[in-house]
């Protein structure tokens, strides 16, 4: 295909991801090397508030932005920091001198380091879950009758489908204080259980989630795979004496090899930059994830102050490594490249 | 019921257009505002649009929105629905206008203490407000001969014999949710012990004798709370308050209407309310207090803004005040303040008095930095000297990166 | 099925049972929410399971079903989704223009849909009042359940609209976002170059950025675009912050990398001697590709048209920050219901609502699962 023509095909779809993911991406890249401030100035001022029917007024010194004249708007300077935004991210100081007294625990005060435990965590658990789960379904599926097939798809799908929100959210409500599911396992253990009261049972609750959610997508797609397993080969494996397990390991499991990369790389983008848990399950507390760090930093408190320059240090932070988790997949793919090229 | 009985109050006045009149005159110039999204909101924007014209936002992402929108020229809403934590980047920035001419044409109806006055010049003006009572369960505490408590101390040896008795599940409840909720306890706490926020030079004084005993008030809560306290919001407070559960709390005056809803509580009539508790005797009551108002945009025409205060006024007018009498503490003529309404006014009017939610940037870090942490206090992951150093440290941070310091 | 691959009934049962347990997990949650969302507050934040199943403050408050109508209900029910799988297709078959079959299917469904609503809510309830009227015992009611909730969502606080928006994004997101992909998967697959290889890594890496830091990035353009595009578009420089056509743009560009990715793959299982052939015929690469790939490429764009669809559908991120409260879509309407000063009855309207967004993944689901599997298959996912 002639560079023109190609260029031509993917023109569209490429403009876009640079108007809308590219440029972000630049100016957050840029912003974390920079400290944008407004110029202040230190002013005496009567602030009157009410009380219950009167008024009190207090007279206080304070700091605002000064605005410029012109233009009516705040006046800013920008600095450049280095890579001071990263370290007040990642507080390496502190880091090594937790390393250094040996008291390793005292790293996971940090909030990015914390974050930085859990996400890994939460990506490297659930993805043999979601993997084992998903082929698991796939196969029973398989196994079913036919009549029963197309319903039992149907219902599999439903964690996959429904809304993220919805998602977590419902079973939120489960677990939460007294909640149904909470109540009856209280009724069997005949112990009072608080499932959002302490870090592993949210954790826990967290897993069950992701995988609840994610193991329907796994599924339908091995499913899919399973459909066309080449007939010949399974039947002289059988004709060869293999045992069923042999069969699934050496015959059924390599065909399915490029689906479950593909699961594998989907799972590891989405799972590492986990949010919506954190937010559904408000598990703030007790754990918090790489992008709920970065959306914290961002999220304006009453004063309207947000910490860009964190928010965009810990975004490349995350973004260098989601790469490095994608570099072993994704040398396959390269080798594929290579090899299969048109 | 809330939204229902809205929902009614909203279609009976609009029954009355025709009959006298819900809106004395009709509004010709588009207009748009930006508010939080709270029942009381609800009511005076409901009031506004029926002055025709008037498209209102109810957002609950208007603290991120308000400030960028209103900096927009032209600014995308006239009207800004404000509380005196969210002003502050509105002052700031000056994208608000002072409205004294127009208070002088329009604002008759309006009392003295509704005008927000900031050097002199009125920047907002207030509608209602709002801060945190002691809410309990009248029939249990004479049940147990207890008389109402007035301060922390109180409060603990009230619930200690709560629990004694074993009638509620947890004898307190408490708006303790990772984040702004957290803080804002703390924020309650700390000066309720003397403390103030900043020095001079804009540094923290938070690491100090009254943060070590906020701190400890906080944490002897928890033995009298729900373990899940940490993810309980005034939401979650409210319903465990409804369905029997606990049998005190230090929540938001504007919770207090949902005890006596029917068709959700199932305590109706055994809720009474007092003044916050105090944090030491003679002291203030550990709380701060709220208001919420209305301001005008500056980057807007003089004809746009001179309509947009009009109809705001028509908003804040004793017919809204009268058919929503419950919904708030209203400032406006015309509130007659009810039962459930006791406790924020004996706060608000108490005497050392409780201070206002300071208005500036500081404070907007430093809330920040208390809600983040603050839980690994509670948690037991860190000791109190720890935990103040951390706030300190962290908001030190951010405010050299917003360039306070 | 030949004698050798025939299974052990151990086997059978334990892949039996591993799936009827998979099926109760998966569709537990989402049943609980909708039983919750017909009953009264009260009810359902009981801590006790049974409460909520039976509702007995709900039946206190007068609104409940008797014997008779759970009977009547369950009649209704069966025989509709008979029809639904024996009748339904028939008619779909009938009337739908040929090769317009999936609009056929969307039309179908929505109207299915619609007509079950009226019988079940409309027609219903007053045939059985006036059973449950004359049928003594048996006409009082057992169990709790009010439709109040989702009276209060579609009608007062006018959820129809956010409904409207929804669609009209989630429409624009699937429209575009296919279009787009299709050209460029096809332009990747045929194409053997690096820079084709590098395009698609980037892409991933674009794949597996967090979203809120491109959201937050777009707040201030999108609000001051007027402003800022007005030297060259004059007057005419629209606002972007609120506009729909905007959100359908980011979504679709936050959507490109995992679109093209699962179209090229796709394309690379249709033979590419199809189009060499075509292009031997004298056909360039567009003609090739509108009259030789086009005609075979639809069980691959369904399901990636699928997938679109449920990012658009979803979204909360970008649509609860950049769209404005005329223009908001469902999901952060519903999470309105919690973010703001909410009572008990607030949350039961949210998982009413909840409920009802639902209902059109439902459905959409229930069409195109064959597509889903097949389209898979023919191999939109080998690697």
């Amino acid at each position: 295909m002639k560079f023109k023509t190609f260029a031509a095909f993917v023109g569209p779809s490429v403009f876009m991801m640079l108007l809308f993911i590219a440029a972000p991406l630049i100016s957050v890249f840029i912003q974390s090397f920079q400290i944008t401030q407004p110029v202040m100035q230190q002013i005496e001022v009567e602030t009157c508030t009410p009380g219950f029917l009167t008024q009190t007024c207090t007279t206080e010194v304070k700091t605002v932005p000064i605005i410029d004249e012109v233009t009516g708007k705040t006046q800013t300077t920008t600095a450049w920091v280095g890579f001071q935004s990263y370290q007040n991210v990642l507080q390496m100081d502190k880091f090594w001198e937790a390393i250094g007294s040996g008291q390793w625990r005292d790293i996971l005060q940090i909030d990015f380091w914390k974050a930085l435990r859990f996400t890994l965590m939460f990506t490297l658990v659930t993805l043999p879950l979601v993997i084992g789960v998903g082929l698991m379904i796939a196969l029973a599926v398989n196994n079913a009758a036919k009549s029963l097939r197309g319903p039992v798809i149907f219902v599999s799908l439903l964690p996959f489908i429904i809304t993220p929100v919805i998602g977590s959210l419902s079973i939120y409500w489960l677990f939460v204080g007294d909640g149904i599911l909470t109540a009856t396992l209280e009724r069997w253990t005949g112990q009072d259980i608080a499932m959002f009261a302490q870090a592993w049972t949210i954790e826990l609750l967290m897993y069950f989630y992701r995988v609840w959610h994610v193991a329907p997508f796994a599924f339908v797609i091995f499913y899919a795979g399973l459909q066309t397993v080449n007939m010949d080969t399974l039947e002289s494996a059988i004709i060869d004496g293999a045992s069923r397990f042999e069969r699934l390991r050496y015959v059924i499991v390599p065909h399915l090899m490029p689906l479950i990369i593909f699961i594998a790389l989907i799972h590891l983008m989405d799972c590492y930059r986990v949010f919506d848990e954190i937010i559904g399950f408000r598990s703030q507390a007790h754990v918090i994830s790489l992008q709920w760090l970065t959306f914290d930093f961002l999220t304006p408190d009453d004063a309207g102050n947000r910490a860009i320059s964190r928010a965009a240090a810990s975004a490349m932070l995350t973004m260098v490594g989601i790469v490095v988790l994608l570099i072993l997949p994704l040398r396959r793919t390269w080798r594929d490249h290579k090899g299969g090229a048109h | 019921m809330y939204l229902k009985k809205l929902a009614l109050a909203g279609a009976v006045s609009l029954l009355g257009t025709s009959a006298f009149a819900a809106c004395s005159y009709e509004n010709t110039v588009p207009l748009k505002s930006l508010t939080a999204g709270f029942e009381a909101w609800k009511a005076v924007t409901d009031a506004m649009a029926e002055c025709g014209n008037f498209q209102a936002e109810l957002d609950q992402e208007f603290r991120t929105k308000q400030p960028a929108a209103f900096e927009a020229n032209p600014s995308l809403y006239h009207i800004g629905g404000v509380s005196n934590g969210t002003i502050t980047p509105l002052l700031n920035a000056g994208t608000i206008r002072p409205l004294d001419d127009l208070v002088a044409k329009y604002g008759a109806n309006l009392q003295p203490n509704q005008l927000i006055k900031v050097d002199g010049k009125t920047m907002a003006i207030a509608m209602m407000v709002n801060t945190q009572h002691l809410m309990y369960r009248s029939d249990i505490l004479a049940d147990l001969g207890i008389d109402t408590p007035t301060s922390w101390d109180e409060v603990f040896a009230a619930a200690d014999v709560i629990a004694k008795a074993g009638v509620v599940d947890y004898p307190i409840g408490a708006t303790m949710k990772s984040g702004w909720n957290l803080a804002q306890e703390f924020v309650n706490m700390y000066p309720g012990f003397g403390g103030t926020f900043f020095n001079a030079d804009n540094t923290t004084a938070v690491n100090s004798e009254a943060g070590m005993n906020a701190l400890a008030t906080m944490q002897k809560t928890l033995a009298y709370t729900d373990p899940e306290v940490l993810v309980s919001d005034s939401t979650y407070v409210q319903q465990q308050f409804q369905q029997g559960k606990i049998a005190m709390a230090n929540l938001w005056a504007s919770r207090a209407g949902a005890m006596n809803d029917e068709s959700e509580s199932s305590v109706v009539g055994k809720v009474a309310m007092a003044g916050a508790p105090v944090a030491v005797e003679g002291g203030a009551p550990a709380t701060t207090l709220w208001w919420d108002g209305i301001v005008i945009a500056a980057n807007i025409t003089d004809e746009e803004a001179d309509a947009a205060f009009r109809l705001a006024m028509e908003g804040l007018d004793e017919d809204m005040v009268t058919a929503n009498n419950e919904a708030a503490i209203w400032l406006i003529n015309g509130y007659v303040p009810g039962d459930l309404a006791k406790g924020a006014i004996e706060t608000a009017t108490a005497s050392p008095s409780a201070p206002p939610y300071p208005s500036t940037t500081q404070m907007g870090l430093l809330h920040t930095a208390l809600g983040n942490e603050l839980p690994a206090f509670l948690t037991g992951e860190r000791d109190a000297a720890a935990t103040l150093q951390a706030i300190e440290e962290a908001y030190t941070t951010s405010a050299k990166e917003a360039g306070v310091l | 099925m030949s004698k050798a691959t025939a299974q052990p009934l151990s086997l059978k049962i334990a892949s039996g049972t591993f799936l009827a347990f998979w099926c109760l997990i998966a569709a537990f949650p989402i049943v609980w929410i909708a039983v919750m969302s017909v009953k009264s507050p009260r009810d359902a934040f009981a801590a006790s399971a049974w409460d909520v199943i039976t509702g007995p403050a709900t039946r206190a408050a007068g609104n409940g079903l008797s014997l008779l109508d759970i009977v009547i209900g369950l009649v209704v029910l069966y025989f509709a989704i008979r029809w639904a799988f024996t009748r339904l297709p028939g008619l779909v078959q009938q009337y739908s223009p040929s090769g317009f079959i999936v609009l056929g299917w969307l039309v179908g469904a929505a109207v299915y849909g619609l007509i079950f609503v009226l019988i079940f809510f409309g027609v219903l309830p007053y045939v059985s009042g006036a059973l449950n009227s004359i049928a003594g015992p048996l006409g009082t009611p057992i169990l709790g359940l009010t439709t109040e909730h989702y009276v209060a969502v579609w009608g007062e606080n006018q959820f129809y609209r956010n409904f409207m928006n929804s669609m009209i994004v989630t429409a624009g997101v699937v429209t575009v976002s296919l279009t787009v992909g299709t050209l460029a998967g096809y332009g990747l697959a045929r194409s053997g170059s690096d820079l084709a290889f590098w395009l698609l890594i980037v892409a991933l890496v674009f794949r597996a950025l967090p979203h809120s830091v491109l959201v937050a990035g777009y707040l201030p353009w999108f609000i001051n675009s007027a402003e800022i595009l007005r030297p060259i578009l004059g007057d005419l420089s629209p606002t972007l912050y609120g506009q729909p056509w905007a959100i359908i743009a980011v979504l679709v560009a936050i959507n490109q990398p995992f679109t093209i990715w699962m179209l090229r793959s796709f394309f690379q299982n249709i033979p590419a001697e199809l189009d060499e052939a075509a292009r031997v015929d004298g056909c360039s690469h567009f003609q090739a590709f509108r009259r030789v790939i086009m005609p075979v490429m639809w069980p691959g764009v369904i399901t990636t048209g699928l997938f679109s669809f449920l990012l658009g559908y979803n979204d909360f991120l970008v649509t609860a920050l950049l769209l404005d409260a005329q223009n908001q879509t469902m999901v952060p309407a519903i999470a309105g219901y919690f973010n703001r000063e909410t009572t008990t009855t607030d949350q039961v309207e949210a998982v009413a609502a909840a409920v009802s967004i639902t209902a059109p993944l439902f459905l959409l689901v229930m069409v195109f699962q064959r597509q889903i599997v097949s389209g898979l298959t023919a191999g939109a996912v080998k690697g």
